[in-house]
């Protein structure tokens, strides 16, 4: 039996916290958290240093709320989903009949890597719909832009309110639709300027060598690594998949090399390409996924012309 | 002429794909040539008969004094390679681990061989028995005073074929972008170049034909000469691992395996990173 707001709910119950102050913060959150201990269901918090601080002295003493350590779960939106999956898995698996979570994105990626967060919160609407979890993610409308804000309420189907009510939102838009929208990226700054190196329908082998090529030590050696393999994966999907011509660019920046690679087509069918292992395992469908891991940032975008992925290695957060 | 001359790939199984059969005879002269120069006992195993064997090694000096002395034995293929049109693997490397033997017997440094294999690697059920077989040869060679070139002619085999056989040898003139060969000390095999989507279909049929086998479980791969590996072979070898019942251990200089070993849970390759 699942209790509170999600009770006869049947997979995710997923909400946003749209909050203003501490208190409309809290007023929200130790309900949702006390009505968890209270069922005796696993009721975790993951939220940054200062409003885990807050919740945790606004809780009374002993009540049993694990706090997730900060660490770098929120490092990257994939490898997030599957941290996350196995968090939940092993608290099925002990018998939880609901996980309550509540969590924030760190600020730092509400800015020029917020487009992957934003399939992020898309995408776990299906890929936590087979586990009895109610979460909250929290959003400061404070200092949260509003583009990012407008991405949220479409992303969450419902909002948390500090008087208790949990309010559908207007304009929620289901994640295989969300997901393969026409979608712009942010240029990166180095994109202004010519490209390092760029090549035209290269094997992944040349697009790897023109990667290796472009490093001139500002990334340490498993970085360009990681680059390197994501790279290759991408070409390879746009040469096999892709329409021609695939062209490859590289730009080498003081501080991270960024990659974008284009093809004439439509991009790929899947909409949770890259943020969930496509088909079961199979090799064919792993390959954008090892990039979402292996990357600091992977932005897609898709118009007219055809659909284009850039890669960036080392540090992804130009002023927005 | 070879595309990778570090130490552990120089004891001379050498893959040599041509178009030119006056500069695969060339090549073939200065090979023998050296080999009668350090005093090995060396044969030239090709299509035809000893008389048109002979002519192709006109330029070589000394030559009929070393057929004489049978330090240069000429073998039309037909004799060397017996057991009509599909080679035996284990037969064929029994045969030339007697005449290894018998050559150092004879008071020479070892065997060199020059074969001209075309006739023996024409349709897939004689690459997938001749690919095993210089698998096994190459393991022999490893280890043994024994070295050889096998020549390819690239007007009658497609590009992949002969890279199915080129991906055998240590060294070789063809472009194939991997090699699997015999590795020395724990290290059953050795694994060079990058493997990738456009080649990792070929890396299962070598892995297959070179079947690696487990010593206590583990089945030890020397990969630091490998600049690259991606997922897809990855799980290749996390296949044989299992049909092996074995662990397989990667010894990279790269950690990027690592991590993709992780991200698949492939509990059956373990990585080890040297540096």
């Amino acid at each position: 039996m699942r209790t509170g707001a999600a009770a006869g709910h049947v997979g995710y119950y997923h909400e946003a916290i749209l909050y203003d102050s501490d208190e409309h913060l809290l007023a929200v959150v130790l309900p949702f958290l006390l009505g968890g201990v209270e069922a005796g269901e696993p009721t975790v918090v993951g939220l940054g240093a200062r409003n885990g601080e807050l919740v945790r002295r606004a809780l009374p003493g002993g009540a049993k709320v694990t706090f997730l350590p900060g660490g770098d779960v929120y490092a990257r939106p994939t490898a997030a989903i599957r941290s996350y999956r196995k968090l939940l898995a092993s608290y099925v698996a002990d018998g939880a009949r609901q996980i309550r979570i509540v969590g924030e994105l760190p600020q730092a990626v509400l800015g020029a890597t917020w487009d992957w967060w934003a399939r992020y919160e898309s995408a776990i609407n299906h890929a936590y719909d087979d586990f009895p979890l109610w979460s909250m993610c929290a959003y400061d409308t404070r200092t949260t832009a509003p583009r990012v804000l407008a991405e949220v309420t479409r992303t969450h189907p419902r909002v948390a309110q500090p008087d208790g009510s949990h309010v559908p939102t207007d304009d929620y838009t289901e994640p295989p639709k969300y997901l393969t929208e026409q979608r712009l990226m942010l240029p990166d700054p180095v994109q202004r300027t010519a490209p390092t190196v760029e090549l035209t329908d290269p094997t992944p082998a040349e697009a790897r060598d023109a990667v290796r090529a472009a490093h001139r030590g500002q990334l340490p050696a498993d970085g360009v690594d990681d680059l390197v393999v994501s790279v290759s994966e991408v070409v390879s999907n746009a040469l096999r998949h892709g329409v021609p011509p695939v062209r490859v660019r590289v730009w080498s920046a003081a501080d991270r090399i960024v990659v974008t690679v284009q093809d004439r087509g439509p991009g790929p069918t899947d909409p949770y390409a890259g943020l969930l292992p496509a088909g079961n395992g199979a090799a064919g469908g792993l390959g954008l996924w090892i990039s979402h891991q292996s990357c600091d940032h992977v932005a897609l975008h898709r118009d007219a012309d055809g659909f284009t992925i850039r890669l960036t290695a080392g540090n992804p957060h130009f002023p927005v | 002429m070879t595309s990778n001359s570090a130490s552990s790939t120089a004891y001379g199984h050498v893959c040599l794909a041509y178009d030119d059969p006056a500069a695969l005879d060339a090549w073939a002269v200065a090979h023998l040539a050296a080999g009668l120069a350090a005093g090995e006992q060396v044969w030239l195993v090709a299509p035809g008969d000893p008389d048109s064997l002979a002519r192709r090694l006109d330029r070589l000096p000394g030559r009929d004094d070393a057929l004489r002395r049978r330090a240069l034995r000429l073998l039309p293929v037909e004799h060397a390679y017996r057991h009509d049109e599909i080679v035996d693997p284990q037969k064929q490397v029994r045969a030339y681990a007697t005449a290894t033997t018998d050559a150092l017997a004879a008071g020479y440094t070892g065997l060199r061989v020059f074969a001209e294999a075309t006739a023996l690697v024409r349709s897939v059920a004689q690459r997938d028995a001749f690919t095993r077989y210089e698998h096994l040869i190459d393991r022999w060679m490893r280890h043994h005073p024994m070295s050889a070139v096998c020549a390819y002619d690239r007007r009658e085999l497609s590009e992949a074929a002969i890279a199915e056989l080129a991906c055998m040898h240590p060294e070789t003139n063809t472009d194939v972008l991997f090699r699997l060969h015999a590795g020395g000390g724990e290290a059953v095999v050795q694994l060079a170049g990058e493997l990738d989507p456009s080649n990792h279909r070929l890396f299962a049929a070598a892995l297959h034909r070179a079947d690696p086998r487990p010593v206590d479980g583990r089945l030890v791969l020397d990969a630091t000469g490998l600049r690259f590996v991606d997922h897809r072979s990855l799980l290749h070898l996390g296949e044989h691992a299992r049909r092996h019942d074995a662990t397989v251990v990667l010894r990279t200089s790269r950690s990027a395996a690592a991590r993709l070993v992780e991200l698949l849970d492939l509990d059956e390759v373990r990585v080890e990173v040297l540096r």
